[in-house]
């Protein structure tokens, strides 16, 4: 599903994000990408969502270079992975149900067809509820499941998340990452960067872990911490 | 359309088994869709678009003023046709008949609108009648004025007027002919000056309206610039975040438009009282002219076009530089 061939990212002036990086993701698995802060993650998550180009090495989705996708084509690349951010990014003049659907409506669904899509997305979230609200009325937590409706509202085979659970609770944490779990379960491909380590290992999923650039381990993570 | 995912079924519209005829309507559905979505932005932000569309309008309203100046000149300039009229004074002793066979003649000729024929004896009669020498006149022994055929040319232009006299001076029974030209070229030069100056003054308040919607839009651009972002990141390609941008521009040039016509309007309205006055002091026969049906859509027109290539080119330099910076 997503492979990481060799892969190496540096930033002009010299700085290195990644260093020869190397992974392979099935499709139907779920892992976890952890690290200190700088540690590559972002850049990792970038050069997948082709904001940024690697300088060595190839990244590959579905046996499919990204070195050969055209700006052009970006846009329809980035339609098959479901992005989460960390802020969320939703807009915030807009209804819940507008932000759910802007995936749909870029692709050109309109109609009943939409409607059933939307509602269904936020039903797997528990927001059916919200669907007339604006963002900003919502918890954090809530706001977060909206993010993450309108990342899987047009099925996507990738999942990505960015710090999902970065500015929640732990078991707000817990109730997003359980989200995540089910998406999974039905066989979209899961990628979560995250440094909530404790939260990790309780998840026993297969780990990355990033250092300065370079993946230190890939496996499950060996300690546990202290629950909270 | 999925480029990772070949089996993927993921468009909405395209890959569903609509028909043709289908497509097509809901192609311009979604069009109305969107242009009535750009009108409620405008609506949102209203102290922003109500100065766009001032300056529009004001913009374009000088160059629709200047243009029915000169048509009104025009129109002025026409009435004066008598200006160009060719006066061909007779030979002393020609008879009656050979001066009205060259008045067939010269009727005859596919250059020339009109000849009349003034005999000495109306011609005496008329300068006795106006110049009060009425009882002084009948001391002469004889008539000292020629007969004179006054020629009305279809093409009053100066130029194509002279051509016509060098023409007529040259007829056997012609001692000379006579024509007041050199007003109707200060005339035609100073109403063909007008028009120039309009077209350079056009041009530059054109120019001008060009770079303010382009501004306008560029704002626009920049006050959505995170909404823009988000739209790249779920996979929206330029052309569609262009769209309501060029949506606006043409709504824009719509309401632009119209405003400067009714400012030409309330114009005229306000001027026709005045004028009236003066021409009547004049006592001649001016109406003021205002736009006509064609002039007013080719106002429009010109309107929409500046506001669509006025977004056009502010969305094609901005859009395309807003690149998401990351998740």
């Amino acid at each position: 599903m997503l492979e990481f061939d060799q892969v190496s990212k540096s930033y002009p002036g010299g700085f290195v994000a990644l260093d020869r990086v190397s992974f392979k993701l099935e499709k139907g698995e779920m892992a976890f990408l952890t690290g200190h802060s700088g540690a590559g993650k972002s850049t990792l998550l970038k050069l997948i969502s082709l904001i940024e180009r690697p300088s060595v090495g190839k990244v590959l989705i579905n046996d499919v270079d990204l070195s050969r996708i055209r700006r052009a084509h970006i846009p329809y690349v980035r339609r098959d992975i479901g992005i989460i951010f960390q802020n969320h990014r939703l807009l915030m003049n807009h209804t819940v149900f507008d932000n759910v659907a802007l995936p749909l409506v870029i692709e050109g669904f309109s109609g009943k067809d939409m409607v059933k899509r939307v509602h269904a997305a936020l039903d797997k979230v528990g927001l059916l509820d919200k669907v007339r609200c604006l963002p900003h009325t919502l918890s954090g937590g809530e706001q977060q499941r909206v993010g993450i409706a309108r990342a899987v509202v047009n099925k996507p085979p990738l999942l990505l998340a960015d710090e999902p659970t970065g500015n929640l609770d732990p078991d707000l944490s817990k109730d997003i990452m359980q989200v995540f779990e089910a998406f999974n379960q039905v066989g979209v491909s899961v990628l979560v960067a995250t440094h909530d380590l404790g939260l990790v290992a309780r998840m026993k999923y297969r780990t990355l872990t990033l250092r300065q650039g370079k993946m230190i381990n890939d496996g499950l993570l060996q300690y546990e911490e202290a629950p909270l | 359309m999925s480029i990772l995912f070949s089996g993927r079924v993921s468009s909405g519209a395209s890959d569903h088994k609509l028909g043709l005829g289908r497509r097509f309507v809901m192609f311009w559905v979604n069009h109305v869709r969107q242009a009535l979505f750009s009108l409620g932005e405008l609506w949102r932000t209203p102290s922003a678009s109500i100065l766009t569309i001032g300056v529009l309008g004001v913009s374009l309203t000088l160059p629709a003023t200047l243009h029915l100046l000169v048509k009104n000149v025009q129109q002025v300039s026409d009435s004066f046709t008598q200006a160009a009229e060719i006066s061909l004074f007779i030979r002393e002793g020609t008879n009656a008949t050979q001066i009205s066979s060259l008045q067939k003649i010269l009727q005859a000729d596919s250059d020339i609108a009109r000849v009349t024929h003034i005999s000495k004896q109306q011609a005496l009669a008329e300068f006795g009648a106006v110049s009060g020498f009425g009882a002084a006149l009948n001391y002469l022994t004889e008539n000292p004025l020629p007969d004179v055929l006054l020629v009305l040319p279809k093409n009053t232009s100066a130029d194509s007027a002279r051509q016509l006299l060098e023409r007529l001076s040259k007829e056997r029974i012609v001692e000379f002919g006579k024509l007041d030209i050199d007003w109707l070229t200060r005339l035609d030069a100073i109403v063909s000056l007008l028009r120039q100056a309009v077209l350079v003054i056009a041009v530059l308040l054109l120019g001008a309206v060009l770079l303010i919607i382009g501004n306008t839009i560029r704002l626009s651009i920049m006050n959505k610039k995170d909404e823009i972002e988000v739209m790249k990141l779920v996979g929206a390609t330029d052309a569609f975040i262009q769209r309501p941008f060029l949506y606006s521009g043409i709504w824009y040039g719509v309401f632009g438009g119209l405003l400067a016509f009714l400012i030409v309007e309330a114009m005229l309205w306000w001027l026709q009282g005045a004028i009236a006055s003066v021409t009547s002091l004049y006592d001649s026969e001016f109406n003021l002219m205002s736009l006509s049906m064609g002039e007013f859509f080719s106002l429009m027109l010109l309107a929409v076009l500046l506001g669509l290539s006025g977004s056009y080119l502010s969305v094609r330099r901005h859009i395309s530089a807003i690149e998401p910076t990351g998740p």
